[in-house]
């Protein structure tokens, strides 16, 4: 069996190369390597998987003809892979009865079942859209899991804010559009915390003194050690050991004897139920809680400063994608302005379009400061990424949860 | 105390001639107080239930957080095409794997209790390793594996959805249903067994007529459990599904990030009237053929 | 299931004692075995570079050494524990249930109380747990209930608690406790405990000489049952008892799915199984020699005549 990791050099043609490429995946799926096959992929590649490692521009694999959509006929159907119940239903009709193909959503509940199921499958899953977050895509392209998006046919992309395009894992939007995106605050209870908490240390101190036992924290590696860095002015992607440290020693002793629990979505439940008292929530999430608490003025949401994150949910097209036609039309029908505003209303995040904001308070929803921020406020957001520091980041945030659970 | 006696599951249908009398003297208290434990644990069983099905009359955004009274959300079973799927391909494995399991544990409990040797250690310990790992070690294992299968070995029934979620969900409940089977076989007396073949019956017609009355009960609650395992796998459903197959507690946590809807609860419930019209149903058809657990098991079983 | 009955073999051929396993055991090494021994094999690897998951053309013991960390006993401890008392809470509460369905309560219903049991988990895990908080909540029913009836002066607060925990657990493994107990109960039928009253033995005597010792591989399996999975689960303490239901199993599910580590993730695994192995041996051993005493003071011997 050859070794996944032992790069292997081979004299082509440059036409030949998606080819060889293909066979040497299929192959070592043969050695049931599937997943440590993308590394001979990655080698090939120019990139080298593990010097690639902080380098978001990905490597452009070039793509079998047959999944680069030309604008022909539209395939009868269209394989939708996504978060759960992430697009308005009215949105999902309508693109059937104007254009044709039947629409299959099938759900993960992360990236990385995302990740190792297109790993898995090679381009046999069936998969026409995905809807990786950012940070993953450098890993997705490298391990050649996307297809390049013709963005010839996206001609709709210029309803989209500029601000939300060409992000750092996909500067020229080669193989990701924004589909939604959030950024990450605190909810508190403004009956039993009387004073007001404005930045992330204020949650930290708040969480150890009077919320102590009732806090609760996302529940997600980077967003805990998040805190400390967006609290000190630290670049939260820091691969610095002498930051990382400083953020364990904080976590892990100060911060996690006070959390009572790690919950990722307190909105569908602790803040209505007035479970916890200070809460780390994603914008959406606890917009959606407030509107729907009994007494929402008991409720005040902070968006994190001085820094917070910005994270983007991204459309993106699985290589070997059998409907490439359609996918690419269905992508192009969503990000006209009135689907844009329909998937607002219904999902409660931004979905990058320009102007939606104006549109959104025309047609009357309701706590929308929730939903849009300033360029001052966005100024202050950065995106994260995978990068060598992801290690520590989760051997810390399981000694959070050690600590906590004691 | 006698009006907890009374009480009886839902669709118990009342008859006038109640079980034979067992004691010759009054019930003691004993007796009534196991009648309340037992009717206290099936009340904490079905509390959060309750909630569910309340909840699902909610016309919120939000599930947990009550609105006002309606029937919209029973809409989306017939609106929402992916929660309609989800709950059909759910059903489908449910059954298909449960029966599996059933088959496969069946036999080797009783191999188990019956044919007991030096090979029952290795397998006892084959049981406890399929009970102990983790279930995300399960579907990481097993997702390249079946790849492999339906690609590479050119076995491609492991490409189909269903085929690849019963296998996932059979390992555990076969294991869970051999337990149960062995437990009700192993120590019990023998003798049927030996008489029916001391009488020249084969051992398979042995095994038909003696052997699987006498495992019924387990029979049917390993098939229950199975079933209801299946029912609520998540990990090693999210790995090994493929496209037009993702069960519904995949959908239902992935829906976390968007906040879940009362259409969820909606869904558990028309779930709910259902099983339960067809346990009632179940029970009903019974009543007129027989009674006591093993003999339902035998009607059930065809032996 | 009439199909359970294998081709009846011609009359006198001997199959081995194991044939009737046979099918149970392939299945289980070609759909467990066969998968798991490639998890083995990854945990003797390393995870090459960010976006690679595991290697193995350098073969160590690294990541065994890795896994003991302070921070796999420390998530040990609490799961040893949240297992113990989860398991013998669902032995406490699954005891007399089970007793009064398979023995107490009128035989022609006991079938659909035991199917009664199982109807509550058809509802989907995360949809129970919801109706669990909206019962537990500071906010919710019990608690409103227990303040007008002026039981407590404050609001609930059990959310989050180890007894949060207990509850989560208890109600999502009880079925499989009271399961094997209704079995083994069932089995033991009422001549057999008519007989030993009828041989002046008092209840509480006929229960635990005749009921307790018959049902005992149902006890067995019901523990084994409740116990053993709920060692590798890492979803069901948590849904209630937020950061106190921390599992071990957490630990390895972390490295596969968000460190994507599968090396370190493998070799956890592997420990893991192994260590809930060495406890299930330690219990049992424990357990046999509590019951020796008891054994020998029952203990029938019957000499073969020669």
């Amino acid at each position: 069996m050859t070794s996944p990791e032992q790069p292997l050099r081979i004299l082509a043609h440059t036409s030949a190369v998606p080819r060889i490429r293909r066979e040497l995946s299929r192959r070592s799926l043969l050695g049931l390597a599937a997943v440590g096959g993308a590394g001979v992929l990655s080698a090939c590649g120019g990139g080298g998987s593990g010097s690639g490692a902080s380098n978001p521009t990905a490597v452009p694999t070039g793509a079998p003809p047959s999944q680069v959509a030309t604008g022909g006929p539209l395939e009868g159907s269209i394989s939708m892979y996504s978060w759960g119940d992430y697009d308005a239903p009215e949105v999902l009709e309508a693109f059937t009865k104007d254009k044709g193909p039947k629409i299959t959503t099938d759900s993960f509940g992360s990236n990385e079942e995302l990740i190792s199921k297109l790993v898995a499958g090679k381009g046999t899953g069936g998969y026409d859209i995905v809807v990786p977050t950012g940070a993953f895509i450098p890993q997705m392209v490298q391990n050649g899991l996307l297809a390049p998006i013709n963005k010839e046919l996206i001609t709709n992309l210029q309803h989209m804010d500029p601000q939300f395009l060409g992000q750092a894992w996909d500067p020229e939007n080669n193989y990701s559009i924004c589909k939604a995106w959030g950024t990450t605050g605190f909810v508190y209870d403004k009956t039993k915390i009387t004073r007001e908490l404005k930045t992330w240390s204020d949650f930290a101190d708040a969480a150890t003194k009077e919320a102590s036992g009732k806090v609760s924290v996302l529940d997600d590696p980077a967003e805990i050690t998040g805190i400390y860095y967006w609290a000190n002015g630290i670049d939260w992607n820091t691969t610095d050991s002498a930051q990382i440290d400083a953020a364990e020693k904080f976590v892990v002793e100060t911060l996690a004897p006070h959390v009572a629990a790690f919950d990722s979505y307190p909105g569908g439940q602790a803040i209505p139920q007035g479970t916890h008292w200070l809460m780390q929530v994603w914008n959406g999430d606890a917009r959606i809680g407030i509107q729907n608490s009994k007494d929402p003025e008991r409720w005040q949401w902070v968006l994190g400063s001085p820094t917070t994150e910005l994270w983007m949910d991204n459309w993106a097209i699985a290589a070997g994608a059998p409907h490439p036609e359609a996918a690419h039309a269905f992508i192009d029908y969503v990000l006209t302005p009135e689907n844009q505003l329909a998937n607002v209303d219904y999902i409660g995040y931004h979905t990058g379009a320009k102007d939606i904001e104006d549109a959104a308070k025309k047609a009357g929803l309701d706590m929308l400061d929730m939903v849009f921020f300033t360029p001052e406020q966005i100024a202050t957001m950065k995106t994260g990424e995978v990068n060598d520091a992801q290690q520590r980041t989760v051997d810390i945030w399981n000694k959070a949860k050690a600590a906590a659970g004691a | 105390m006698s009006t907890v006696d009374e009480r009886r599951p839902a669709g118990a249908p009342v008859r006038a001639d109640g079980p034979p009398p067992r004691n010759r003297v009054p019930r003691p208290w004993t007796d009534r107080l196991l009648t309340v434990v037992g009717v206290l644990v099936l009340a904490f069983l079905f509390a959060p239930i309750v909630v569910v099905i309340v909840y699902s009359f909610n016309e919120g955004r939000l599930l947990i957080a009550w609105d006002h009274f309606g029937f919209g959300s029973f809409r989306a079973l017939t609106e929402r095409p992916a929660i309609r799927s989800a709950v059909v391909v759910s059903l489908q494995v449910a059954v298909l794997s449960s029966l599996v399991a059933t088959l496969l544990g069946t036999m080797a409990g009783v191999a188990l209790a019956r044919r007991p040797g030096r090979w029952t250690w290795w397998f006892i310990g084959l049981l406890l390793l399929v009970s102990v790992t983790p279930e995300i070690v399960d579907a990481v294992s097993l997702l390249p594996w079946l790849v492999y299968l339906g690609n590479d070995a050119g076995l491609s029934v492991f490409n189909g959805g269903i085929v690849r979620l019963v296998v996932g969900h059979s390992l555990f409940s076969t294991a869970v249903v051999s337990y149960i089977v062995r437990a009700r076989l192993v120590g019990l007396d023998e003798s049927l067994e030996e008489a029916s073949g001391d009488l020249y019956a084969p051992p398979g017609r042995t095994f038909r007529r003696i052997t699987v009355p006498l495992a019924m009960p387990a029979v049917l609650a390993g098939f229950l459990l199975s079933f209801t395992l299946s029912l609520d796998n998540t990990i090693v459903s999210a790995f090994v599904q493929v496209s037009g197959t993702t069960p519904w507690p995949v959908y239902v946590l992935s829906a976390l990030r968007s906040g879940l809807r009362p259409e969820i609860a909606a869904v558990s419930t028309v779930m709910l009237v259902l099983t339960l019209l067809a346990l009632g149903l179940v029970a009903w058809v019974l009543r007129r053929s027989g009674d006591s657990a093993t003999d339902i098991a035998r009607t059930m079983g065809g032996g | 299931m009439p199909e359970a009955a294998p081709a009846a073999p011609p009359s006198r051929l001997r199959l081995p004692r194991f044939a009737l396993a046979l099918p149970a055991g392939l299945w289980l090494v070609v759909f467990f075995v066969v998968p798991i021994a490639t998890i083995v094999w990854f945990s003797f690897g390393y995870k090459p570079g960010l976006f690679g998951t595991h290697a193995n053309d350098v073969l160590s013991l690294e990541r065994y050494r890795e896994t003991f960390s302070s921070t796999f006993f420390a998530t040990f401890r609490n799961t040893l524990w949240v297992g113990v008392a989860g398991t013998a809470l669902c032995l406490l509460v699954g005891m007399p249930a089970a007793y009064w369905m398979a023995v107490k309560a009128p035989a022609r219903r006991r079938g659909l109380l035991i199917a009664l049991v199982m109807v509550p988990y058809w509802t989907n895990f995360l949809v129970r747990t919801i109706g669990w908080q909206v019962i537990l909540a500071p906010q919710g029913w019990l608690s409103g209930l227990l303040q007008s009836l002026h039981l407590t002066s404050g609001p609930l607060d059990i959310l989050y608690t180890r007894t949060a925990v207990l509850i989560g657990v208890v109600y999502n493994y009880l079925p499989l406790m009271i399961l094997p107990l209704f079995v083994a109960f069932d089995r033991v039928g009422e001549p057999l405990r008519e007989a030993s009253k009828d041989l002046g033995a008092t209840r509480w005597r006929t229960f635990t000489r005749v009921t307790l010792p018959l049902a005992r591989p149902g006890i067995v399996a019901g523990t084994v049952l409740v116990f053993i999975p709920l060692m590798g689960d890492y979803v069901t303490a948590t849904v209630l008892g937020g950061a106190r239901g921390n599992m071990v199993g957490q630990l390895v599910a972390s490295q596969f799915q968000t460190a994507q580590n599968w090396a370190l993730g493998s070799a956890m695994a592997v420990v893991l199984i192994l260590v809930i192995a060495v406890t299930v041996g330690v219990f049992a051993a424990l357990a046999w020699l509590v019951g020796r005493p008891l054994r020998a003071r029952h203990r029938l011997v019957l000499e073969e005549v020669p």
